[in-house]
């Protein structure tokens, strides 16, 4: 919202740019459009599930079925992407609300917090790790049984 | 006074300086602790409770941020886009990846939350904890947890993930880009992935589909919670 305003400066200069990389403005209208679409079917759906994981859906169908090319809001979501930490602040500031009532659990929920994380973190990668090196080892197989058939 | 705090400009302008403070720490001195988003909730909570500065005035501007997380989330598609083909290679891991995770992440929660004896309420609070903000206020009102104490704890972890994730790849000794990213995402969501983007794409772009994934397969198990 804030830095997009050198860029546009910068863009408009740059008028070498091509007519594929679309004003900054509406760059982030299309964005929030998108965004508005999905928070309005978050509200209807049956079970709880976010706008914005529905927007990249969204997103990802539009740019798929190329209803729309990256170049389209290249710019808006590399400054989205880039600045993902800073708009996490408010949210990590809000913890100051609740932190009266949870003053007596405040360190096991601390210990909960960052054990879990280890585990949650450990077992996925380690998951993933397991399941592609099957799923390599059997396609390798099977290319091997192919080789041989023929 | 005050009402130059509810200005929504003193919430952007604090959280701005903040992270700017956070990031030039950052350069200084490299290290996990000073990610500058650890730097900067810091800062901003200790200039709200010095100066006895309301929450509500910082959210003022603060929401004006926190509206942009959307946003931000829409566009991991844009990353997911680009890592389609590896993604349609190994869809199959990806998926068993974010099932077993968030039901480690539940299950684990769950059994620390009986060994420190926390009381019901609290313990359903903290089941959602991998799960991003959306999901786990859905979730935990549904359960019987405390709305306000999952998103503490959402967000505890989501920090916790941008803080730790290099460290926890060393420690698992993980060297797979997705392996990597389906981890991160899958055990701190949002605030992972903003750890992950900076790893690298693919890292970035698995992240983003695992907070979807660990999401929907943690609103399929709130069913027996």
């Amino acid at each position: 919202m804030f830095a997009f305003l050198p860029y546009h400066r910068v863009r408009t200069i740059n008028v070498t740019q091509g007519a594929t990389n679309m004003k900054i403005m509406l760059q982030i209208g299309l964005l929030f459009g998108i965004c508005l679409v999905g928070e309005s079917i978050s509200v209807f759906l049956p079970i709880p599930f976010p706008g914005a994981v529905i927007s990249m859906i969204i997103l990802f169908l539009l740019l798929f079925f190329r209803v729309i090319q990256v170049d389209h809001i290249r710019q808006k979501a590399d400054f989205l992407l880039k600045n993902m930490a800073f708009f996490l602040i408010p949210a990590g500031v809000g913890i100051l609300s609740v932190i009266d009532t949870l003053r007596n659990n405040i360190l096991p929920l601390i210990c909960i917090v960052i054990l879990t994380t280890i585990l949650t973190f450990g077992a996925t990668a380690w998951t993933v790790q397991l399941v592609i090196a099957l799923q390599d080892k059997i396609s390798l197989a099977g290319r091997k049984k192919g080789e041989k058939n023929e | 006074m005050s009402e130059v705090f509810a200005s929504p400009f003193f919430g952007i302008f604090l959280s701005i300086f903040a992270y700017e403070i956070g990031i030039l720490i950052n350069q200084k001195v490299k290290s996990a602790f000073t990610s500058p988003l650890l730097i900067s909730v810091v800062l901003c909570m200790a200039v709200v409770s010095i100066c006895k500065i309301p929450l509500a005035s910082y959210n003022v501007g603060g929401n004006l941020i926190s509206i942009f997380l959307g946003p931000a989330t829409a566009v991991l598609a844009l990353s997911v886009y680009s890592q389609l083909s590896l993604l349609k290679k190994y869809l199959l891991p990806v998926l068993i990846g974010t099932i077993v995770g968030s039901c480690v992440s539940v299950g684990s929660a769950y059994l620390l939350c009986k060994a420190f004896h926390l009381d019901y309420t609290l313990t359903q609070s903290m089941l959602t904890k991998s799960v991003t903000t959306p999901f786990a206020l859905a979730i935990s009102a549904n359960i019987g947890g405390i709305p306000s104490i999952a998103v503490a704890a959402v967000v505890m972890t989501g920090i916790l993930g941008a803080v730790f994730a290099p460290l926890l790849i060393r420690l698992f000794r993980v060297k797979n880009s997705i392996a990597i990213g389906v981890a991160i995402g899958t055990c701190s969501h949002a605030g992972g992935t903003s750890k992950a983007i900076e790893i690298g794409e693919t890292e970035g772009a698995m992240s983003g589909i695992a907070i979807g994934l660990a999401g929907l397969v943690t609103v399929i198990l709130s069913v027996f919670m």
